[in-house]
């Protein structure tokens, strides 16, 4: 569920367009860097393999959009913070689970995918600044390129197991 | 969407709080999201993580402190509100957080959650409720719901369960929030107000366990059927209102402070610094405390 705290979009700059935009991407990497991680820990390595690379995707988009920050603005200080921002294109914690296919784990990132979507859909009418405006929907078209990518890749995923996730009980690790 | 105007920036991030120890709780469990929402909370207050203590007892959730960057203390089964009284009494400055689960806090250590309200030490007691004993592989625990079918309970426990609110309030709690991992920005902004209260601040997150708990407990029904408090005209200031409300624990989901006392009543730690000045002045130099023990 995203949603965002004390961010108004009619007054957004375009420094703080890209801040916003980077800490988004940053969210993102450190969820799926989190994924990964549990799924390690729970013996899913095909998920965790999946949601490395996805990872990785997001900490280059917030490197080229920091590298547009920072070729535009230098290094004046930034107005928004991690603090503003819930789970913008971040999976939802929920989105996990030991044992989960790399098909379920591809689902999971397109859910995401799309859920950034709405965020820039949701956002654009708000927005009063031509130049964040087209930031805002170049960010949303990315957005619908990344869901094809996922969705290509789910096509091409082995097919789910015949039995659920949630027909697996993981059970938890010892104190 | 909240859209006001953007707010100052914080001197610490969620990030300063996080350590290097990696979570091992199942995926999919509802403590991550309660993580975050501290990690959030703790850099919007703004305090450093070496003064900050964070004391759990034992459970899944009671895991808590060695994701943080705080100090912490993974103790004994039940006993971390006493840890955390003796630490605050010890070192009032720190801010002293205090977590575990609905069997730590209302089962083994439940004698302990009435001493700690009636002291009124100004800590945060963050229980993560899952209606389960998780760690050790799900049998019934003190907030189960009556019929629950586990390990423990084949055919349905015959027990009604625990209403934590209900408990903390009718002990004098003078604050009570209750919260969920469904909705992590809510979470985080009360676990906030629950450190910046002055005295004993109690709340319970719903966190579903994601491996025993039932389907109708996870996090995707949480959203479905979560109402927040302040969307029902609830008045936070009245403890009768909220002893209503906090009755359909169990039945609804209510999020938000139940009760937030307006004229809070003096911490443990404020008694004890006010008798203190008032005996110092009669008090004997250090040198001389042996004396009042030996009959002259």
């Amino acid at each position: 569920m995203s949603s965002t705290k004390g961010i108004d979009f009619a007054a957004l700059s375009l420094k703080d367009a890209l801040d916003l935009a980077v800490l988004i991407e940053e969210e993102a990497c450190e969820r799926y860097e989190e994924f990964a991680d549990q799924m390690e820990i729970h013996h899913t390595r095909e998920a965790a393999r999946f949601f490395r690379v996805m990872a990785g995707n997001e900490e280059k988009h917030r490197t080229e959009l920091a590298e547009r920050r920072s070729e535009r603005f230098g290094e004046q200080p930034s107005a928004v913070t991690r603090a503003m921002i819930f789970d913008v294109e971040a999976p939802d914690y929920d989105e996990a689970r030991a044992f989960m296919s790399e098909r379920a784990a591809l689902r999971a990132a397109l859910r995401s995918e799309e859920k950034a979507h709405a965020f820039f859909v949701a956002a654009l009418p708000k927005i009063k600044d031509a130049a964040v405006r087209k930031l805002f929907e170049e960010l949303r078209d990315e957005e619908i390129e990344h869901q094809e990518l996922v969705r290509r890749e789910i096509a091409k995923a082995p097919a789910d197991p015949n039995f659920p996730d949630d027909d697996f009980g993981d059970e938890p690790v010892g104190q | 969407m909240d859209t006001t105007a953007i707010s100052s920036a914080s001197t610490f991030a969620s990030k300063d709080f996080k350590s290097d120890l990696k979570p091992i709780w199942c995926p999919g469990c509802g403590d991550f999201g309660v993580l975050q929402a501290i990690y959030r909370a703790l850099a919007a207050v703004g305090r450093p993580p070496h003064e900050i203590a964070f004391i759990s007892g034992i459970g899944c959730s009671s895991r808590i402190p060695g994701y943080t960057t705080a100090y912490g203390f993974n103790s004994v089964h039940g006993r971390a509100l006493p840890i955390a009284q003796g630490l605050k009494l010890a070192r009032p400055e720190l801010l002293v957080l205090v977590a575990g689960g609905d069997g730590d806090g209302f089962s083994i250590g439940g004698g302990h959650v009435a001493h700690a309200i009636r002291r009124n030490d100004d800590l945060t007691y963050i229980v993560m409720d899952n209606k389960t004993y998780g760690l050790t592989k799900g049998q019934l625990s003190p907030t189960s719901p009556k019929g629950s079918r586990s390990v423990t309970s084949a055919y349905g426990s015959l027990e009604n369960p625990v209403n934590p609110l209900m408990y903390v309030l009718a002990y004098g709690a003078s604050f009570v929030a209750q919260g969920t991992p469904a909705d992590i920005p809510g979470l985080s902004a009360m676990i906030e107000e629950a450190i910046r209260f002055p005295g004993f601040a109690f709340v319970n997150v719903q966190s579903p366990c994601v491996t025993y708990g039932e389907e109708g407990q996870q996090i995707k029904a949480h959203k479905a059927v979560m109402k927040k408090l302040e969307t029902v005209g609830h008045d936070a200031t009245s403890r009768i209102q909220a002893l209503d409300k906090a009755q359909t624990y169990g039945q609804e989901l209510l999020t938000g402070v139940f009760f937030r006392d307006p004229n809070p009543p003096p911490t443990l730690g404020a008694l004890v610094k006010q008798r203190h000045e008032a005996l110092m002045p009669k008090a004997a130099p250090r040198e001389r405390i042996l004396d009042s023990f030996v009959q002259h």
